[in-house]
């Protein structure tokens, strides 16, 4: 549509206010056109680099990779393009999320346009769409999945690791000793007469006492062992590289963390004991549940020896 | 039965037309990337959706894991191209393309002007889109423009790249070109897509040019 003479057209006035970026560079990377949303956000106005290389006055330009680009379009006359995904931005520019964000600068994906005059390409033009909102929500959601992924692990009462995830770190363990061979043990052990307790004080009360069991267990259990709830008042521990002699001295220690301190419930200060089966694996065991027995007939030894203490068979 | 979309003389006329346009396209790749390009004869046919697949382990003869890239093109004429070459391939081509892929542990920032290897997969399939579509389109008077690629997979099975649930078409065109550079080992395979009713407007430039000679 032609305006009256002096004035913008309505695609002038279009290209000023739209909401993303355009320029027009030639070949030689002059700078033939450059709108109000390029103005605003790199602060230099349309004159200041109109008829410049455009690198004199953005020299933090990944230079050879912008001539290249818009080099192939010349020579293909075909469009190029450049993701936030593969490179976050051309250009160093805010982005309207200082606090929310989370990313340095705005996450730009751009277009290279080939302008043609018949069969001829005249010049490119490069378009550049603030896509920072997308690039959190895909961060977001990466979270969100990271953080599913730790609850499908996790116990819900505890916050320690569930049984599904303590017997598949238990049978990845299992198939490395059998493997390499070396040392692996674990713990079976249960609250003694936890039954009692949740019939006197309630189940708030027993659940108070496994939360607070499982955290003093946490805090002595070393790095590279996994301590899981096994179900009920039924925790485990995964020992790796830990002969059965030690997983004992372990158990013992893990039975006076429990027992040596009584623990108090709204008021009532309740003594809690625990019973302790530990169990390792050994040359020609089939598969990791033969522990997982050997470790349960252990720890019903333990109970029926009049609970709180810690046995291994064997 | 797809195949009867065109007569035989529109067929022939359509081979032709992509050979001319490959030719086009080879001629600008190998100035772009400075190195002897070869595109094969161009093989055009039309199958159902369903038989993608198929087909195209025929033509390219893939039977393993692919690196896919997907690129939308409009105008009259719209549609889909493909680009796919075998997993882990694409890292051959390093030297070429402009500067060397970039390793994957590296800071993206600290060299900006290196590529990486997704980026010089995402420059290949561009280019080699960009160059053979417009190029068969521009014999056909059309002047198309392209969607930003799209990763479908790097890894993934050929029948997992035509999903037929997920496509809006049941007939496709299929334009197979593959594309070797001068001493490399490296393939990749474009394959254009067209929507039935792209192909009948297709079919109509093809008489319209027909007619014109």
């Amino acid at each position: 549509m032609n305006a009256p003479a002096g004035l913008p057209s309505l695609s002038d006035l279009v290209v000023e206010r739209v909401g993303f970026g355009i320029f027009v560079v030639d070949r030689d990377m002059n700078v033939l056109m450059w709108n109000r949303f390029m103005q605003d956000h790199s602060g230099v106005p349309a004159d200041d680099v109109i008829g410049r290389p455009i690198f004199e006055r953005f020299p933090d330009l990944p230079r050879a990779w912008l001539t290249r680009k818009v080099e192939s379009v010349f020579q293909l006359g075909s469009f190029a393009f450049s993701s936030w995904e593969q490179r976050p931005y051309l250009f160093q520019f805010d982005h309207d999320r200082p606090i929310t964000g989370g990313v340095d600068y705005m996450q730009q994906d751009c277009t290279f346009m080939p302008l043609m005059r018949g069969r001829d390409v005249i010049a490119v033009c490069v378009t550049l769409s603030d896509v920072t909102h997308v690039s959190v929500m895909q961060r977001e959601r990466e979270e969100a999945v990271a953080r599913l992924r730790e609850y499908a692990d996790r116990d819900g009462l505890t916050g320690i690791a569930n049984r599904r995830y303590f017997e598949a770190r238990l049978a990845d363990e299992f198939s490395r000793w059998q493997r390499y061979g070396g040392e692996l043990s674990m713990l079976l052990f249960d609250l003694d007469h936890f039954k009692r307790i949740n019939d006197e004080f309630g189940h708030m009360a027993g659940d108070t006492v496994l939360r607070s069991m499982a955290q003093r267990v946490s805090g002595v259990v070393r790095k590279q062992d996994l301590f899981g709830r096994f179900g009920g008042e039924e925790f485990a521990l995964l020992l790796p590289c830990t002969p059965l002699d030690d997983a004992l001295y372990v158990a013992e220690k893990i039975r006076r963390t429990i027992g040596d301190e009584p623990i108090e419930v709204q008021g009532v200060i309740v003594p809690v004991t625990a019973s302790v089966g530990a169990a390792s694996a050994r040359t020609g065991a089939p598969d990791y549940e033969g522990m997982i027995n050997e470790a349960d007939a252990a720890l019903y030894t333990a109970k029926r020896q009049g609970r709180n203490r810690s046995v291994a068979l064997a | 039965m797809p195949d009867r979309v065109f007569t035989e003389l529109q067929r022939d006329a359509l081979q032709e037309i992509a050979n001319l346009g490959m030719g086009q396209a080879a001629t600008r790749l190998s100035g772009l990337l400075n190195a002897f390009i070869e595109l094969s004869v161009p093989r055009v046919r039309v199958v159902a959706v369903s038989e993608a697949a198929e087909a195209l382990r025929e033509m390219t003869g893939i039977d393993g894991p692919v690196a896919a890239v997907r690129q939308g093109f409009r105008s009259e004429i719209k549609g889909e191209a493909l680009v796919i070459c075998r997993s882990g391939e694409i890292a051959e081509l390093g030297s070429l393309v402009g500067g060397r892929a970039g390793d994957h542990d590296e800071d993206p920032y600290e060299d900006h002007d290196a590529l990486t290897e997704e980026e010089l997969l995402f420059d290949v399939a561009n280019a080699l889109t960009g160059a053979c579509v417009s190029s068969m389109l521009d014999q056909l008077g059309r002047m198309p423009v392209f969607s930003q690629p799209g990763l479908l997979g790097e890894a993934i099975m050929l029948d997992e790249v035509f999903q037929p649930g997920l496509l809006a078409w049941d007939v496709a065109l299929l334009v197979e070109v593959n594309f070797a550079l001068e001493d490399q080992r490296f393939r990749a395979h474009l394959v254009m897509l067209m929507a039935e009713e792209s192909i009948h407007v297709v079919s109509r430039a093809i008489d319209a040019l027909l007619h014109s000679l």
